[in-house]
C-alpha cells in the first residue's frame, strides 16, 4: 500500500498527497469547510461554482473550456457537500498523466497553476464578480436545487433530514434555499470569497500519478501571500436520543410511495462506538444479505430496494424504501421489526461475518480510485486520527456481538417520512 | 483446447489476454497487479431487445412476453441450493447483475478471495432453477422496480423518445417490461430463454484486476459445462428510416421540464466500426462541448444549465441514434438551436483548431476510463458482444482525421428524422 504524505500549509490548511503511479490520472481538489448557518449558505455554495468558471488569466468561460481541452480532457470542477453541520465547497481539477501527454506537456503543472488561479485570483470588475457570470451561476444553483425534486428517492431523503434536524444546522440545505439564492447581491459574494479563504479550515488533496511537490509549492505561496491566520471552528452538534417519534406525510402526484425512517444511534466522528454502529447498520440493512433485504424485499416482497445508511457525521441513521400506498404501514412496522431482533440478539456469526467482509471489502477498494481515496480522507477530516483503509478494516473486524447488540440498543426513532403517491402514472 | 491470444496496446501500456476457451466461452482476462480489487463480469447476447428468435432445431419462431430477460437476471441468483447472494457472503464480494438493451450481465468486484467468488459466479449462472413459487414472488420485487421507474423522469424521457423515433424496433420497450407482460412469464418461458441463450458459444466472461491468468483459466476448465454449437436467429420487424413522431410530451412531478433530442439513423444488425464511433464522439465534442459556441450561446440565453445538459451516440444492433439531453424552460428552442447549429457546421464545414482540440478532449477521456476494473470488464464484455476490440478505440481517435469526421454528416444529426421528448411538470 503507497503511503499518504502530509505537508503542513498554514494554520487551518493541511495538504495531504498520494502518488501512485498505477494511476493514469491525476486528481487535485481544495475543500473549504464552514460552519452551515441559514444566513450564509446561499451565499458560499454559489462561491466554487463562479470561481470554477474563470480566472483573471481566463476572464471568459469558452476560453478556460478550450485550455481544458487542449489539455486532454482535464476538467474543473465545483461541488457542495454538507458534513455534518459542515459545509464543504470544493474545486477540483483532473487530467491525465503527464505520461500519456502527446507533446511532452505537464498536466499536472498546468493543472496546478489554473486551479490556484480561478481560487485566488478571479477575473473581478471593480472588486465584484462580473454580473453575467453571477446571474448564470444564480439561475444554475436554482436549478441544481429545483433537478433534487426530480429524482423522488433522493428528495425524499433530503426531506426527511430535514425535518428531523430542522432545530440543528444539518437541517439546511446545502445550497441553503432558492430565495436565498434569489437574494444574492454581488457585493456579498465578494466579501464570502474573503472569508473564506481566510476564515475556512482547507484541506488540499493531491492523488494520482504525479509529483506533488510543485503543486505544494503553488499552494504554498498563495497562502504566504494570503496570510491566512484564522480558522472558524466548525462542530456538528451530535443530538444521542430522540425525544418522540415524529410522523410527517406528504402526498405527491407519483407511481410509488417513498418511506424514509431517521434514526438516532447516540455515536459520532470521533466517537469509538461508531465502529459498532457502522457494522450494526450493515447487519441491518447494508448489504443483499441484510435483515432488511432479507426479509422487507425477499421475504414479503413489499420493494425493489430497502436500505439502511449510517450517516456518522452526524450520527443518524435512515432506512429508505420505495413501496406502493398501501403497503407503506406495513414496510414501516417490518423495518422497525427487524431492528427490534438486532437490539435482542437475534442474528447469527454468519450475519456478522457477512457484514463485516463486505465492509471490509469496501475499504479495502479505496485505494483504487481517486475519487474513493478522496472521499476516504475527506471523511475523516473530524477524526481524531486519520485511519488508512486496512486499520479501519481491522478495527470492523474486531467488532464484538455484544457491542453490536449495545449499538442496536442506543438507536432511538426520531422521524418517519412518507411521500405518498397517487398510485397511478400520470400520463 | 484453449486458444490463447495476448492484445497489447502501446499507446495505454497494458495488455489483456483473450481465450478461446474449449467449452465454447470467450474469455478476457486483463491483469491489473497493484490494484487491490478485481472485478469479473460473467455475461450474455441477451437483451430486453431479444424477444423474437428461432434456433435451427425449431420450424417456428417463438415470441416471448417484453422484460423477461431482465426477469431471468432477477431470478437465477436462486438456485436449487440456496442464493447466490448467502454464497457470495462468506467471500466478502460484493456481487450484482444487470440487464441492458442488448446484453444480461452479472458480476462481483472483491478484494479477497477472487477464485472462490468466481466460482460462485461460474456456478450459479450455469445453474436455473425457477419454480411456479420462486417466479411468482418476484412479481412484487419487480412490479416496485417498475414503478420506480414510472416515476423517474430521466427514463421517461428515454423511451417516450425511442417511441417516438422506433416503429418496430423492440429497444423502444422498457427493459424491465410492463407489470402486465410480467404477469405472463412463466417456469417454462425462463428455462426456454435460459437454454438458447445462456449458451456459452454466445456468453463471455471478462476479469480485470490483481489476478492470475493461469489460475482464472484452471477454473474455468474445471467449472465450466460444454454447451451444444449454437444457431440463433434474432428476429426484428423492418424499421423503416422514417420517425413516428417529431414530438412527444407527459407530464410528471418535476420542478422544470426536461428533454432529449434524438437524431435517428440507419442502422443494421451489424455493428458500427470503433473508427465511426470515435469520429461521431470527436464530431459530438466539437458540437456541443462545454467549449462549443453552441454550449455558450444556449448557456447563455438561460436555456441549459452546466450540471444537466449532454449528449450521447445511442447505438445497438438495428439502432443508431444521437441523443441530446438536459433541462430546460423551453426545449423547443434548444432543439431548434442544436439543429441551426448542426447546418451551419453541414454547410461551413468544421474548425481546424476545434477538431484538434475536441481530438485530444477525447482522446484524454479514453486513457483516464482504464483505470478503473470496473469499466474495463464491462467494456471488454460490451464489445465483444460488438464484436470490437478495446484497444483500437483510442487508436481510432488518435488516427481521426477532420473530414471523415466531417462526412459523418452524411447519415447523421438529419434534421428530418429528429424528434423531442419533453417530460413538462404537472399543473
Amino acid at each position: 500500500m503507497i503511503g499518504i504524505e502530509q505537508r503542513f500549509v498554514c494554520d487551518g490548511v493541511n495538504f495531504r498527497s498520494i502518488k501512485d503511479t498505477k494511476f493514469k490520472t491525476i486528481r487535485m481538489s481544495v475543500n473549504f469547510m464552514l460552519p452551515i448557518q441559514k444566513n450564509t449558505a446561499a451565499a458560499n455554495a454559489i462561491l466554487p461554482f463562479l470561481l470554477s468558471r474563470a480566472s483573471s488569466e481566463y476572464p471568459d468561460f469558452t476560453k478556460l473550456g478550450e485550455r481544458l481541452a487542449e489539455l486532454y480532457g482535464a476538467e474543473i470542477n465545483a461541488d457542495v457537500q454538507k458534513l455534518g453541520d459542515v459545509q464543504m465547497l470544493s474545486l477540483s481539477a483532473s487530467g491525465i498523466a503527464d505520461r500519456y501527454a502527446l507533446n511532452g506537456e505537464s498536466i499536472s503543472t498546468e493543472l496546478s497553476k489554473l486551479l490556484c488561479s480561478i481560487i485566488f485570483d478571479p477575473p473581478f470588475e471593480d472588486g465584484l464578480f462580473p454580473q453575467d457570470g453571477f446571474e448564470q451561476e444564480k439561475r444554475q444553483t436554482i436549478e441544481l436545487i429545483d433537478s433534487e425534486f426530480n429524482d423522488k428517492r433522493v428528495y425524499a431523503k433530503q426531506r426527511c433530514e430535514e425535518i428531523m434536524c430542522a432545530n440543528e444546522p444539518y437541517g439546511i440545505g446545502r445550497y441553503g434555499t432558492k430565495e436565498n439564492i434569489k437574494n444574492l447581491k454581488r457585493e456579498e459574494i465578494t466579501q464570502a470569497w474573503q472569508y473564506l479563504i481566510h476564515n475556512a479550515k482547507i484541506e488540499i488533496l493531491v492523488l494520482g500519478d504525479c509529483d506533488p511537490a510543485p503543486v505544494f509549492d503553488d499552494f504554498f505561496n498563495a497562502f504566504q501571500l494570503l496570510k491566512k491566520s484564522t480558522t472558524v471552528p466548525c462542530p456538528t452538534q451530535n443530538i444521542k436520543r430522540a425525544e418522540k417519534a415524529n410522523e410527517f406525510t406528504e402526498k405527491m402526484d407519483v407511481a410509488q410511495s417513498k418511506l424514509v425512517i431517521g434514526f438516532r444511534t447516540s455515536s459520532a466522528i470521533p466517537d469509538a462506538e461508531m465502529s459498532a454502529v457502522k457494522l450494526m447498520t450493515a447487519i441491518f440493512g447494508g448489504t443483499p444479505n441484510s435483515k432488511l433485504f432479507l426479509n422487507v424485499r425477499e421475504k414479503l416482497s413489499l420493494c425493489y430496494y430497502c436500505s439502511a445508511q449510517y450517516i456518522s457525521m452526524k450520527g443518524i441513521m435512515l432506512v429508505q424504501s420505495g413501496v406502493e400506498t398501501k403497503n407503506v404501514d406495513r414496510a414501516k412496522e417490518e423495518i422497525l421489526i427487524q431492528l427490534d431482533e438486532i437490539k435482542k440478539g437475534n442474528f447469527d456469526d454468519d450475519e456478522i461475518n457477512a457484514a463485516k467482509l463486505n465492509m471490509c471489502n469496501s475499504y479495502r477498494s479505496v485505494s483504487d480510485s481517486l475519487g474513493g481515496l478522496e472521499s476516504w480522507y475527506l471523511s475523516q477530516t473530524f477524526t481524531n486520527q486519520i485511519k488508512r483503509p486496512e486499520e479501519a478494516a481491522a478495527i470492523i473486524m474486531a467488532v464484538t456481538r455484544q457491542e453490536i447488540i449495545d449499538a442496536a440498543n442506543n438507536v432511538t426513532l426520531d422521524t418517519v417520512y412518507r411521500l405518498i403517491g397517487s398510485g397511478e402514472e400520470s400520463k | 483446447m484453449n486458444i490463447v491470444k495476448e492484445i497489447k496496446s502501446d499507446r495505454i501500456g497494458d495488455k489483456y489476454y483473450e481465450v478461446d476457451h474449449s467449452t465454447g466461452l470467450k474469455i478476457f482476462i486483463y491483469p491489473k497487479e497493484n490494484n487491490s480489487s478485481t472485478y469479473a463480469v460473467f455475461g450474455t447476447r441477451y437483451g430486453s431487445i431479444d424477444t423474437s428468435f428461432k434456433t435451427s432445431d425449431e420450424l417456428e419462431p417463438n415470441t416471448v412476453p417484453a422484460g423477461i430477460a431482465h426477469y431471468l437476471e432477477h431470478k437465477l441468483f436462486e438456485s436449487e441450493d440456496g442464493d447466490a447472494f448467502v454464497r457470495y457472503a462468506k467471500t466478502g464480494a460484493s456481487a450484482n447483475a444487470y440487464t441492458s438493451f442488448d446484453s444480461t450481465c452479472y458480476l462481483f468486484s472483491c478484494t479477497e478471495n477472487v477464485y472462490e467468488s468466481l466460482e460462485i459466479l461460474l456456478d450459479f449462472v450455469q445453474s436455473p432453477y425457477f419454480t411456479e413459487q420462486t417466479v411468482q414472488k418476484e412479481q412484487g420485487i419487480i412490479g416496485q422496480e417498475i414503478r420506480m421507474y414510472d416515476d423517474d423522469p430521466q427514463w421517461r424521457v428515454l423511451f417516450n423518445l425511442l417511441g417516438a423515433m422506433y416503429h418496430n424496433h423492440p429497444v423502444k420497450i422498457d427493459i424491465a417490461g410492463s407489470v402486465e407482460s410480467i404477469a405472463k412469464i412463466t417456469p417454462e418461458l425462463l428455462y426456454k430463454c435460459y437454454n438458447t441463450f445462456y449458451n456459452l458459444n454466445n456468453m463471455v466472461l471478462c476479469v480485470a484486476g490483481n489476478v492470475d491468468y493461469n489460475k482464472v483459466l484452471d477454473l474455468c476448465d474445471k467449472i465450466l459445462k460444454p454447451s451444444k454449437p449454437l444457431h440463433l436467429d434474432k428476429i426484428f420487424d423492418e424499421e423503416p428510416l422514417e420517425i413516428v413522431k417529431s414530438r412527444v410530451e407527459q407530464k410528471l412531478s418535476v420542478a422544470a421540464p426536461i428533454f432529449q433530442l434524438g437524431f435517428k439513423e440507419p442502422a443494421c444488425k451489424t455493428r458500427l466500426t470503433v473508427q465511426e464511433i470515435a469520429e461521431t464522439e470527436i464530431l459530438l465534442e466539437i458540437l456541443a462541448s462545454d467549449a462549443s459556441p453552441l454550449f455558450r450561446r444556449l448557456l447563455d440565453a438561460g436555456l441549459i444549465n452546466e450540471s444537466s445538459f449532454s449528449y450521447e451516440y445511442f447505438e445497438g444492433a438495428g439502432y443508431a441514434s444521437v441523443i441530446f439531453a438536459g433541462e430546460s424552460k423551453d426545449p423547443d428552442v434548444v432543439a431548434d438551436e442544436i439543429k441551426k447549429e448542426i447546418t451551419k457546421i453541414r454547410e461551413n464545414g468544421l474548425d481546424q483548431a476545434a477538431f484538434e482540440r475536441s481530438k485530444k478532449a477525447v482522446y484524454g477521456r479514453v486513457i483516464s476510463s482504464f483505470n478503473s476494473v470496473d469499466y474495463l470488464a464491462n467494456a471488454m464484455a460490451a464489445d465483444a458482444f460488438a464484436d470490437r476490440e478495446l484497444f483500437r478505440y483510442i487508436d481510432s481517435v488518435a488516427s481521426a482525421d477532420i473530414s471523415s469526421v466531417q462526412n459523418r454528416l452524411n447519415t447523421q444529426m438529419k434534421p428530418e428524422y429528429s424528434a423531442l421528448s419533453i417530460v413538462n411538470p404537472v399543473d
